[in-house]
């Protein structure tokens, strides 16, 4: 058994900091080698959800193969293998570079290096990526080709003097870029005789073929009617269907090693094919599997109910069908006081679970209402137990409570000098630690912060932006757990608790919190018939009040002229107004107020 | 008994809340527009032989802007080819600013027997903003003109900057006028029209206010002898607005002209706002509906719900038994225990109470579907 160079290959993925032109300079790489024409290409190819292209940030990867003749005159293979712009997919990403040998890493030239630039260079560094950095966006009055370079040369120690100098969004220079593909990323090794090593880096679910996995064969080669199995798990499973991606998926007889494909199996759901994991022959197993595995664990939990109380089968199948698709969602099902039965369940951060919200409400036309995101807290009781706590209202009484112990992230947050003063005191007031500042150079401050994620997910990102008018950038780190003086803040309404409401905060922030809940539930919750008093409460001790004053005047409209059908519609569409709320006892709060609760700016 | 409504969409210029179909620079259509409308009245009384009528109102726009003529031709009309009742009651929208003795003459001629002046507010300078084109002067000769006559008085509430005391000022010079029944508005910004602008810009007086203000109105007016029958509407003991009654009763009316609405034999329909369509469609013998509809079982029997719970009289339970053959209790009985509370209830009646009239949306449409 030997090794052997694949030298016609390249396995490359692009990294980049949301915005620098990821997309724009796939887009053009394919057009480029003809893969689409350009008539025929929508922008930005490689974001197939609609919600990828609205947010201009993807979720799901999808990599492309494409032919090259370079000025050698051969011909090569490039396999791009796009990744997720997020730090809520930094273990996808992970898995999508361990499928590569290079990283072409694209900065925008008026920007500069941002965190997620280093977050993704480090990433690729962990994975014995070569690097090959691009300056783009060139073009731009505001450009600064030369301090770019300069400092990706100083902060990530890269050799700048060849990078191609490109505008992906004009097209300038990209066969600059396929050139130095060939000439600066290595080839891929590997023994198409050895034992199948197959790491998966992505997988969906496909409605005919079953799952389809995403892979990048490291040893051997699959083909139809291979076995195969999974290290995670144990069943074994006949190949259909082997091929590339073009970007559609298209059939081959077999993928040799060192090539990028899929492999179909009539695989039922993508628990079977974990990213990360490793496949091979079933007959014929390789004794180790490929390193870097971890499953994504969820760190954010929420709620999620149908608006409708009659709809919970249908929510569930939604979230079950969307399961097929995402490994690292949780569900289980909860009942709450309020809002009747619904699920718990658990992202990988806040825009992941903004994502599958969003997906619920458009691809399976329900309406949901969401509970305020909460952290998973360790709670220690007497009895010498622990459980984990995710939703607040499940918290143990405080008497039965030892200690509790919340999660903790590392925070790296890049900045102008000027706002280092307002990001301390955001840090400062979201409980952080301060761990380290470190000068990148004279426009750029790296500060590293130790935060209880529970305050990240209150509003950090916006007060972030706000506060550095969007310049300050920012990416974190799930460290592990710390003991925290912690309490339950209840809600009431009209005298009712209400448990989708309830939080768990920090002793210290709990009286300004429930001051601003109570503020901005009065602000959300229209006028009724009668008074609603809002109370904020922690252990049944009452610290803050709001009143909705009662409904007083009604929008009428004249029956001038006995236009009794615009009338009708009036009420018609009040009444439709009210059937997005939410009834908790004999008070209707919209569904947004559950949410909103997050949007305080604490001060 | 039946209403009929005349729509006459001309006026000098537009009001600043106004989003009615009225069209200040297309008075040159007068004629057209009044000839094609008998022409809709000539045809249309065809099919209401049977009908008795017992009102008919002229609304607009500003009826008494356009020539007199016309609104004595369109009631010359009407006596020809409908079946209007011995004591009919017929009103005619007035703006003091355009109203002459020389014009009385001939409303009289052609029977009106009610006026309903457009006053608004008793302060000049509020009335400039509004771009009313009348004065509070206006208004007084107006009304001494129409000494004798029965006549109603429209004011509005929520006006920008308007205060308590203009309000009290306003009601004042209605009732000293020798109004018999006023209607009373709080002023809705409608989209499309400047005073939107001022609402979005937060320049209008808020939903407390404004209730202050209404609150104070039905006070203010039924100490004073004049009491609330409608949401907007106070009168005198018997003054009530017949015409406006029977839309509030679920009666039938038919409009004629454009943006009017008729419900005849359980259909709605409504012609176009558009006067150039309106008369396009009669020129080539056709009616201008743009909107028709059956109202038929539950839908009527809301319908009656909703219109007679805006007044004061509220739902008679032998009215509706005789108007559908069910009873009230029963048809609704599933939906009106969250609501008892609002309302009275007695053996003949069901009305909502008198300190929720003024929020009736969300009592009714608990009793929608």
């Amino acid at each position: 058994m030997s090794k052997t160079v694949k030298k016609n290959i390249r396995n490359f993925c692009i990294i980049a900091h949301i915005d620098h032109g990821k997309s724009t300079l796939a887009d053009r790489l394919l057009e480029m080698t003809g893969q689409v024409s350009e008539r025929d290409m929508e922008n930005q190819l490689l974001d197939s959800m609609d919600l990828e292209k609205e947010r201009g940030i993807t979720i799901k990867l999808t990599p492309v193969r494409m032919y090259y003749t370079a000025k050698d005159g051969e011909e090569y293979i490039f396999n791009l293998i796009d990744t997720p712009g997020h730090v809520d997919f930094s273990y996808e990403v992970s898995r999508s570079l361990a499928a590569c040998e290079g990283a072409v890493l694209v900065v925008d030239a008026s920007q500069g290096v941002q965190a997620q630039t280093l977050a993704n260079v480090y990433l690729a560094l962990d994975n014995n990526l070569e690097i090959m950095p691009v300056i783009n966006k060139i073009d731009l009055a505001s450009a600064d080709i030369d301090g770019t370079k300069e400092e990706i040369e100083e902060t990530i120690g890269l050799d700048c003097q060849n990078a191609p100098l490109i505008s992906a969004k004009s097209g300038i220079n990209i066969e600059d870029v396929l050139e130095r593909i060939v000439t600066d990323l290595p080839a891929p090794e590997g023994d198409d005789d050895a034992p199948l090593k197959a790491l998966i880096f992505d997988s969906y679910y496909d409605n005919f073929k079953g799952v389809i996995c995403f892979v990048r064969i490291k040893d051997g080669t699959v083909k139809v009617g291979s076995k195969i199995k999974t290290f995670m798990s144990d069943k074994v499973f006949e190949v259909t269907e082997v091929g590339t991606f073009s970007p559609n998926l298209t059939p081959r007889t077999k993928l040799c090693a060192g090539e990028v494909g899929y492999i179909a199996a009539s695989i039922k759901t993508v628990q079977d094919t974990r990213v990360g994991d490793t496949i091979t022959d079933a007959t014929n197993p390789t004794s180790e599997p490929l390193p870097g595995y971890k499953e994504a664990l969820p760190v954010v939990f929420s709620g999620v109910y149908p608006l409708d109380g009659s709809k919970f089968n249908d929510l569930k199948d939604a979230i079950a069908k969307l399961k097929l698709n995402d490994a690292s969602l949780t569900f289980e099902a909860e009942n709450s006081m309020a809002l009747g039965f619904g699920f718990r369940c658990g992202f990988l951060g806040l825009l992941h679970m903004e994502i599958v919200q969003q997906r619920i409400e458009r691809e399976f036309d329900l309406e949901i209402i969401t509970t305020a995101p909460s952290v998973s807290y360790r709670v220690y009781k007497t009895d010498g137990t622990m459980v984990l706590v995710e939703n607040p209202s499940k918290l143990p009484d405080i008497d039965k409570i030892d200690y509790m112990e919340e999660p903790i992230i590392e925070a790296n947050i890049y900045t102008p000098p000027d706002y280092v003063g307002p990001i301390m005191d955001l840090c400062q007031e979201k409980r952080g630690v301060f761990m380290d500042m470190t000068y990148i150079d004279s426009k750029r401050v790296r500060l590293l912060y130790k935060l209880p994620l529970n305050e990240v997910i209150f509003d950090f990102f916006d007060g972030l932006k706000s506060r550095t008018r969007g310049y300050a950038s920012f990416d974190y780190e799930l460290k592990g757990y710390e003991k925290s003086d912690l309490v339950k803040l209840d809600m009431y309404l009209n005298g009712d608790i209400c448990d989708a409401l309830a939080i768990i905060v920090h002793r210290e922030k709990a009286y300004a919190r429930g001051r601003a809940i109570a503020e901005r539930l009065k602000e959300v919750i229209p006028r009724q018939m009668f008074e609603i008093p809002i109370q904020a409460a922690i252990g049944g001790k009452i610290i803050a009040r709001e009143t909705v004053k009662a409904l007083r005047k009604d929008v009428l409209a004249k029956c001038y002229g006995g236009d009794i059908t615009r009338k009708k519609k009036l009420l018609e569409k009040q009444k439709e107004g009210k059937k997005k709320m939410r009834r908790l006892g004999t008070v209707e709060i919209p569904s947004e107020a559950f949410m909103s609760i997050l949007k305080i700016d604490s001060e | 008994m039946a209403g009929i409504y005349i729509h006459v969409p001309f006026c000098k210029h537009k009001c600043t809340y106004c989003d009615f179909a009225s069209y200040p620079q297309e008075i040159g259509k007068a004629e057209i527009y009044f000839a094609c409308m008998y022409k809709e009245m000539k045809s249309r009384s065809m099919v209401l032989k049977n009908k008795t009528f017992d009102t008919v109102y002229f609304g607009g726009g500003t009826p008494s802007f356009v020539d007199a003529k016309y609104i004595l031709g369109c009631m010359r009309l009407i006596k020809k080819h409908f079946n209007l009742s011995e004591n009919a009651e017929i009103t005619l929208e007035v703006n003091p600013g355009t109203i002459d003795k020389n014009k009385l003459r001939i409303y009289k001629e052609a029977g009106i027997n009610r006026f309903s002046l457009g006053l608004q507010t008793a302060d000049d300078a509020l009335l400039r903003s509004l771009n009313r084109i009348h004065t509070v002067e206006d208004f007084k000769v107006a009304t001494k003109m129409l000494k004798g006559y029965n006549f109603s008085v429209d004011v509005m509430i929520g006006l920008p900057d308007q205060t308590l005391e203009n309000v009290k000022n306003t009601l004042d010079l209605a009732i000293e006028s020798g109004a018999s029944h006023i209607s009373c508005y709080a002023l809705k910004p409608e989209d499309g029209t400047p005073m939107y602008s001022k609402y979005l810009n937060g320049d209008l007086p808020d939903e407390d206010t404004v209730t202050d203000y209404y609150d104070f109105t039905v006070n203010y007016l039924k100490e004073r002898g004049i009491n609330r029958y409608e949401v907007s509407n106070f009168c005198k003991d018997g003054f009530y607005s017949r015409h406006n009654l029977n839309y509030w009763k679920r009666g039938e009316y038919i409009g004629f002209g454009v943006s009017a609405s008729s419900f005849i034999d359980g259909r709605r329909f409504t012609n176009t706002e558009k006067i150039d369509e309106y008369v396009h469609c009669l020129l080539n013998d056709k009616y201008a509906e743009i909107f028709s509809e059956q109202i038929e079982g539950d839908e009527a029997k809301f319908e009656y719900v909703m219109l007679n719970l805006r007044t004061s009289f509220g739902i008679d339970l032998k009215e509706y038994k005789h108007a559908f053959g069910t009873d009230f209790n029963v048809d609704f009985k599933d939906k009106l225990p969250p609501i008892l509370k609002y309302l009275d209830i007695t053996d003949s009646t069901v009305k909502i109470k008198e300190q929720y009239l003024y929020v009736p949306n969300n009592i009714i449409i608990q009793l929608m579907d």
